[in-house]
């Protein structure tokens, strides 16, 4: 019998249950995706060591739980600071020889930086599942007869609260003037004396501080192993180029959408159908709406 | 850059591999074996153990006089993919010059891997790939000591049938089954074997049938829903090592009512992983694996006692626990090679061929209670290759079925409320 053709109360809990889990698995998303539309918005990037650094902020919880037996609630507080050098760092020893390069060798230095990480990894730590067990993993939530746990909420209150801070940082202060300023026309801000080299090594660290910290915010639900950033990265290009290259709002909706049309092709078709259906939306937005569905018109030329 | 420092790289190795091999033959006589792991990449952990298993057995066979009157040796390969496996079996028949090849723990990687061995007409000896279109290829120099998945959704069954509904007081035919499981060719192999006997020989009731990709599943909560409507007995999950907990962990979120969940092999459920990220909380899990705690040494033939306890303590002397599902599976596979060579004395095919049929062992006579006959296909027999159900019981996998072999005894069936677990 199929599930989905019964009506009544239970089906309503059912639809109840559905729309929470698109806004929590949402939150998720868009807590990694948002980290990577701004590097890919601003510097014209595709970092696809973007999964790594998410893997290292997991490792990152669980050795402070472990060693320290810190929570990861308190390490994330760290953790931005902590990724926001690695971040100078990476920009320093990688990005910055590449940033004028073509799409091309910026490609393969990414590639070739998420390869490496993903076996400094299995070298120091080696391939088992780490896991952290702090209490708010398995706190469950109840209400009004859904049911979810707590470290998603808090992932996605985060979310929420990191894209309003990064939408307000771009809006209101100098830096982030200076920075939507190199992404619409780079040499035209270096002629109004932007320093962009120096634009870009924030952008960058910025970056990957918010995907570092979404690595520490998401161990709780998801285990640590060298490959763990795969699991999200190749869904985080479908979420930036749905909401548009470095759209901080457009990432949060693109999200959700993403994780609606996982949770609702899960439930109706079956989970193997998932990647179908995102992916199938991904090249559809593609030739539609080249920008994303939120981005700007003509973004699209902007270089990428 | 990656591209061509990976052909450089290999060059280097098989030249010191070669290097070895004359050097190591003319001092102490090495006989040295091909094996292929997946030492990088998401199968690294239990490829990492899977070889571990390799070493202890090659040390005890090397304490017993090693093989054909030699020293065992290994050119080891990482085998990440399907691709990186058929390559670097090529390169250890072509450049390390091995006339057997071992290994690869996984059912990703046995398929490519044997298909390059055969073609070079080197036997391939497989102890843990589950796949079973393995055997069925038609090639000549392709054995497996485990049973295929097939076997293991016989299990699975048997257990389900013979020992569950009993205790649910059901008949087999009243029980209702979602069977939940990963894509992959090892799966399929058990979920589909399964899905046959359950409904062919028993009459078992399947309410749900779901297939993911477990590198990218994120999220279990529209199956759960879907499956608490359905309402069924039994969950038949064969997930790995990120999916399982993250099933069993958004079950207890979302309350989902179940009487048993049943899984088969060494990732997963079966996985060591799953009792460090649960704990207690994962106690009343059932995994069709090689015999753990509770595992009676009286209950096997004299030989076997000996050599399962001498294989036991030097896991425990290297590793500090009992040993792990890919620690047994490599260890009786490379301890039935010795036998089959000291049979064969020889690597040719065709002796070895024979010295493979000519193996005749009951239940009880090798490393985790196996006995053995091989098929002319090159597959160990199901009824031979003895599997035990284990039990998540506080942190710890033991083994409660069939009951004649352990000293434990299966608990929480049908399993109580998520809380009371304990």
């Amino acid at each position: 019998m199929d599930p989905a053709a019964r009506l009544g109360p239970a089906q309503i809990a059912v639809v109840a249950q559905l729309g929470v889990s698109t806004i929590l698995l949402g939150g998720i998303y868009a807590l990694i995706a948002v980290g990577l539309t701004l590097i890919f918005g601003i510097m014209r990037v595709v970092n696809f060591a973007h999964g790594e650094f998410l893997m290292l902020g997991m490792y990152l919880a669980f050795w402070a739980a472990t060693l320290a037996s810190l929570d990861p609630y308190f390490v994330v507080f760290a953790s931005i600071p902590i990724f926001f050098a690695v971040g100078l760092v990476t920009y320093a020893l990688v990005m910055r020889g590449v940033i004028h390069a073509s799409h091309n060798v910026q490609i393969f230095t990414t590639v070739g930086l998420s390869t490496a990480l993903q076996n400094v990894a299995l070298v120091l730590w080696t391939g088992d599942f780490r896991t952290v067990r702090p209490w708010e993993s398995f706190a469950i939530v109840r209400v009004a007869g859904t049911a979810f746990n707590l470290s998603q909420v808090v992932a996605f209150l985060i979310a929420i609260l990191l894209t309003i801070a990064l939408v307000a940082f771009m809006k209101w202060t100098h830096s982030g003037r200076v920075m939507r300023a190199t992404a619409q026309d780079r040499d035209a801000a270096t002629l109004m004396g932007i320093d962009t080299d120096r634009v870009y090594r924030l952008t960058f660290a910025i970056g990957i501080a918010c995907v570092g910290g979404a690595g520490v915010l998401v161990s709780p639900l998801y285990a640590a192993y060298p490959t763990a950033g795969l699991q999200f990265v190749l869904l985080s290009y479908v979420i930036v180029v749905l909401g548009g290259l470095g759209d901080m709002v457009g990432a949060m909706l693109g999200a959700l959408i993403v994780a609606a049309v996982e949770v609702v092709g899960s439930y109706f078709f079956g989970a193997a159908w998932k990647e179908v259906f995102y992916f199938l939306l991904f090249i559809g937005v593609l030739v539609f709406r080249p920008a994303g569905l939120f981005g700007q018109r003509g973004a699209e030329t902007l270089g990428v | 850059m990656r591209r061509r420092l990976v052909p450089a790289v290999a060059v280097v190795l098989a030249l010191a591999g070669m290097a070895a091999v004359t050097w190591g033959q003319a001092l102490s006589g090495e006989y040295k074996i091909g094996v292929l792991e997946p030492l990088t990449g998401p199968l690294a952990g239990e490829g990492k153990r899977h070889l571990e298993g390799f070493e202890i057995v090659r040390d005890l066979i090397n304490e017993r006089g090693g093989v054909m009157g030699k020293k065992l040796a290994f050119a080891v390969a990482d085998a990440p993919d399907p691709t990186a496996a058929a390559s670097e079996a090529n390169r250890l028949i072509t450049r390390e010059n091995v006339k057997i090849v071992t290994g690869t723990f996984s059912s990703r990687l046995c398929g490519a891997a044997s298909e390059a061995a055969a073609r070079h007409n080197v036997i391939y000896w497989e102890t843990s790939c589950v796949d079973p279109r393995f055997n069925k290829r038609g090639l000549k120099t392709v054995y497996r000591t485990e049973i295929d998945a097939t076997g293991f959704g016989w299990y699975n069954v048997e257990f389900i049938a013979k020992h569950l509904a009993p205790r649910f007081g059901k008949k087999p035919n009243e029980l209702k089954i979602a069977f939940l499981s990963e894509d992959s060719s090892y799966g399929q192999g058990v979920t589909e074997s399964a899905r046959q006997r359950a409904k062919g020989e028993f009459g078992m009731q399947e309410v749900a049938l779901e297939y993911y990709n477990f590198q990218t599943i994120n999220d279990f909560t529209p199956i759960i829903v879907k499956f608490k409507q359905l309402n069924p007995d039994v969950v038949h999950h064969i997930g790995y090592t990120n999916d399982a907990p993250l099933f069993w962990r958004q079950a207890r979120e979302q309350n989902f009512m179940f009487k048993a969940l049943v899984h088969a092999g060494a990732t997963g459920y079966g996985s060591s992983d799953f009792g460090k990220a649960l704990g207690a909380d994962g106690n009343g899990v059932f995994a069709l694996l090689e015999p753990g705690p509770g595992f009676k040494l009286e209950s096997l033939k004299p030989e076997g006692q000996k050599i399962e306890k001498d294989f036991r303590d030097a896991v425990q002397k290297r590793t500090g626990s009992y040993p792990l599902g890919s620690h047994q599976l490599a260890g009786s596979g490379l301890w039935l090679l010795k036998l089959v060579l000291d049979a064969a004395k020889s690597d040719d095919p065709e002796k070895f061929h024979t010295a493979v049929m000519s193996l005749d062992m009951p239940i009880g006579s090798m490393i985790n209670g196996w006995g053995v006959k091989f098929s002319e296909t090159g597959q160990n027999a199901n009824d031979r290759v003895q599997h035990y159900m284990l039990q998540w019981q506080n942190g710890q996998l033991v083994t409660v079925w069939p009951e004649e072999f352990t000293t434990q005894r299966a608990k929480w069936i049908p399993l109580p409320a998520w809380d009371q677990r304990k």
